[in-house]
């Protein structure tokens, strides 16, 4: 990959007075914006359409890529790494051409299958030493970096096993584990709960959060389960049949329209409702101690009111926040089901 | 406060990277690494070299009565008989099992192993290409089976060079030392090729191994048969040869595996061959067949086993 020139603003101090300038500066890397860019994708398998005319530009950090079974999250992917071979549009990842630099594509991202895999008849730390060395490290970084990763991601003393032996949940780290040991600067990870005990999908989700929170990652998690994407990521793509449903941060998506708020009560109090009705609030629904309440004016305007309505009907207000769905909720709207 | 050893946590690599043209070489060594590392296969190696081993004995009691006689020239007569391209010959024949064995060992599993296990996700979702994936493993298979034979016929070269120069060895055939290198390395691409290709049709190593078996014998079989035929057209002593029998015979002989092989290395070593130890020289063998007609389908067929690997090597889940 050769040099990029790429334009910045910097303030400068001249005489007294800030001067907003703009200059060209040379990268040894891509700039980028956004990990990957999507331009109207088709994947065809045979007559199946896997994906139509799909779009997409994913942000840096943790994003999930939601979509009910057979939606097309993982042609994506496999896309993205050069396994298939598009029928029309394109795409760049991490500044690369998807189809024309697929190799510094797949040195810069790091792949976690659905599927169990391995190399049969290594332990742990031979296979993911293996995987680095595949990834382009020298032998002994491979060796080095097979043992921080399998730490990392929880193995410990397994490491001198063959993998065939690992329990279900070790199989899921030790992909992860192959997936990272060359450093990539983005991680696929497809389906990384599947199979997985209660416990195991926990330290899983922690595990993906700590690496793209804590590690600097770039994670992009392709599940069909909501509380996983809820859990991990800050971004979400939905996928349907092959196309875009919706894209944006999951807390804008949770976000209902207007904004409403939710009030929590210690105890019931129906004069509460009324004195907040006469000052204008709209009661959206009650549910045992939770009212929530659309105001015509801005959030402190509401809260205000809310408080107002407190004071004159005498009840005690415990939790006052802006209203927010589930991303089940949002998801579901969303699919329009 | 004492400092830690070694940071464990995750974090990137700045670090340099192996070149991209490389990657076929990392995937070879680890199945030379994984082969090299099996203890069955230097037993068998060894087992391998028999026929040199019993001939090394046979030249040990032959020199040694040598000696006893006290008969000036007796060693030069008895050692003159010898043709020593035609012990290699025949080496190489009988231990045309033993290399099955071996390539069965470090070959049938070679791509069989990961279509199972979806090792090839691995391979292709790292900065490797499918070209470096196959190269890789058809390495990893050529250099453990072309080590497997050669230790044996390396031994016996050297010690016919250290001990049978001044009976010929060296002047019989000036270039016997490059013929053999030749007829080890055409027989390991040809097998190497066959096995790889066998083995990308197939999830579990096992089973690839039992389908190339069974080729193998099936066909040696027939090999087998055409040398009875060839055997029964020769007359015996009193009979009258058929010769349009014998000459059809000696052609089908060829078309096996180890037949192939076999006409590989007569024509390689230029020799039709002679019975073992150098017992009779008169006794009839069946020809080396002409050049082409084992070049030929050996390069077809190592060309259909290697494409045959290349179309199946995909990165496409195997779910269980």
């Amino acid at each position: 990959m050769g040099h990029q020139w790429g334009q910045r603003s910097i303030w400068a101090q001249s005489a007294g007075q800030r001067l907003l300038l703009q200059v060209k500066i040379r990268t040894e890397t891509p700039i980028v914006m956004f990990v990957a860019e999507i331009r109207n994708l088709t994947v065809r398998y045979g007559q199946f359409v896997a994906l139509s005319e799909f779009s997409v530009s994913i942000p840096e950090g943790c994003v999930g890529l939601l979509g009910p079974n057979g939606a097309g999250k993982t042609t994506l992917i496999k896309t993205l790494l050069g396994f298939v071979d598009p029928s029309g549009g394109g795409g760049t990842v991490l500044g690369r051409e998807v189809g024309r630099h697929d190799l510094q594509i797949r040195q810069a991202v790091g792949y976690m299958p659905e599927q169990d895999c391995h190399i049969p008849g290594l332990t742990a730390v031979q296979y993911v030493a293996y995987a680095g060395e595949l990834g382009g490290l020298p032998p002994n970084q491979a060796l080095r970096r097979a043992h921080e990763v399998i730490e990392y991601c929880g193995l410990g003393e397994a490491r001198y096993r063959t993998v065939e032996t690992y329990s279900t949940g070790m199989k899921q780290r030790i992909k992860l584990a192959q997936a990272l040991v060359h450093g990539p600067q983005l991680l696929l990870l497809d389906e990384p709960t599947n199979g997985l005990d209660p416990m195991g999908r926990e330290e899983m989700l922690a595990l993906i959060r700590s690496i793209s929170h804590e590690k600097g990652v770039n994670v992009l998690v392709s599940s069909h389960l909501l509380p996983d994407i809820e859990r991990t990521c800050d971004d979400v793509i939905v996928l349907m049949g092959g196309k875009l449903i919706k894209q944006g941060k999951i807390a804008d998506m949770k976000r209902v329209e207007g904004h409403p708020m939710d009030v929590e009560l210690r105890l019931p109090n129906e004069q509460f409702v009324a004195e907040a009705e006469q000052l204008g609030l709209t009661l959206d629904f009650a549910e045992l101690l939770v009212y929530r309440f659309q105001g015509t004016g801005t959030i402190g305007a509401t809260s205000a009111l809310l408080f107002e309505a407190a004071r004159r009907s005498g009840a005690q207000i415990r939790r006052l926040n802006l209203a927010i769905r589930s991303l089940e909720e949002a998801f579901l709207e969303a699919v329009d089901v | 406060m004492s400092e830690p050893i070694v940071d464990l946590s995750y974090r990137g690599y700045g670090g340099p990277h192996l070149a991209e043209k490389r990657r076929w070489l990392v995937i070879a060594k680890m199945s030379w690494r994984i082969a090299f590392n099996k203890k069955a296969f230097w037993v068998f190696s060894g087992i391998a070299g028999w026929y040199y081993l019993v001939m090394i004995a046979f030249l040990y009691v032959l020199e040694q009565v040598g000696i006893a006689q006290k008969a000036p020239g007796l060693s030069e007569r008895l050692f003159g008989r010898l043709t020593w391209c035609d012990q290699f010959l025949t080496g190489f024949n009988y231990s045309q099992l033993i290399w099955l064995v071996l390539g069965l060992m470090v070959g049938a599993g070679a791509i069989a192993n990961d279509n199972g296990t979806n090792a090839l996700l691995v391979y292709l979702s790292k900065p490797c290409r499918k070209i470096d994936y196959l190269f890789g493993k058809w390495m990893g298979v050529f250099v453990p089976l072309l080590v497997g034979m050669g230790v044996s016929n390396v031994f016996f070269y050297l010690y016919g060079v250290l001990n049978f120069r001044e009976y010929g060895f060296l002047t019989q055939d000036p270039w016997l030392g490059p013929r053999l290198l030749l007829m080890l390395v055409g027989a390991a691409i040809f097998q190497t090729s066959l096995i790889i290709g066998v083995s990308s049709l197939f999830n579990k190593g096992r089973m690839a191994g039992a389908a190339f078996s069974a080729a193998f014998f099936l066909m040696t079989f027939f090999s087998l048969l055409m040398f009875v035929a060839w055997g029964v057209s020769q007359g015996g002593r009193r009979g009258k040869p058929n010769l349009e029998l014998g000459s059809m015979a000696e052609k089908l002989y060829y078309w096996s595996i180890d037949g192939l092989q076999i006409g590989w290395a007569k024509v390689v070593l230029r020799t039709d061959g002679s019975a073992p130890f150098g017992a009779d020289r008169d006794m009839p063998q069946i020809h080396a067949p002409p050049a082409m007609m084992v070049i030929v389908p050996m390069i077809v067929l190592s060309i259909l086993g290697v494409g045959l690997a290349w179309s199946r090597i995909r990165a496409v889940e195997v779910v269980k």
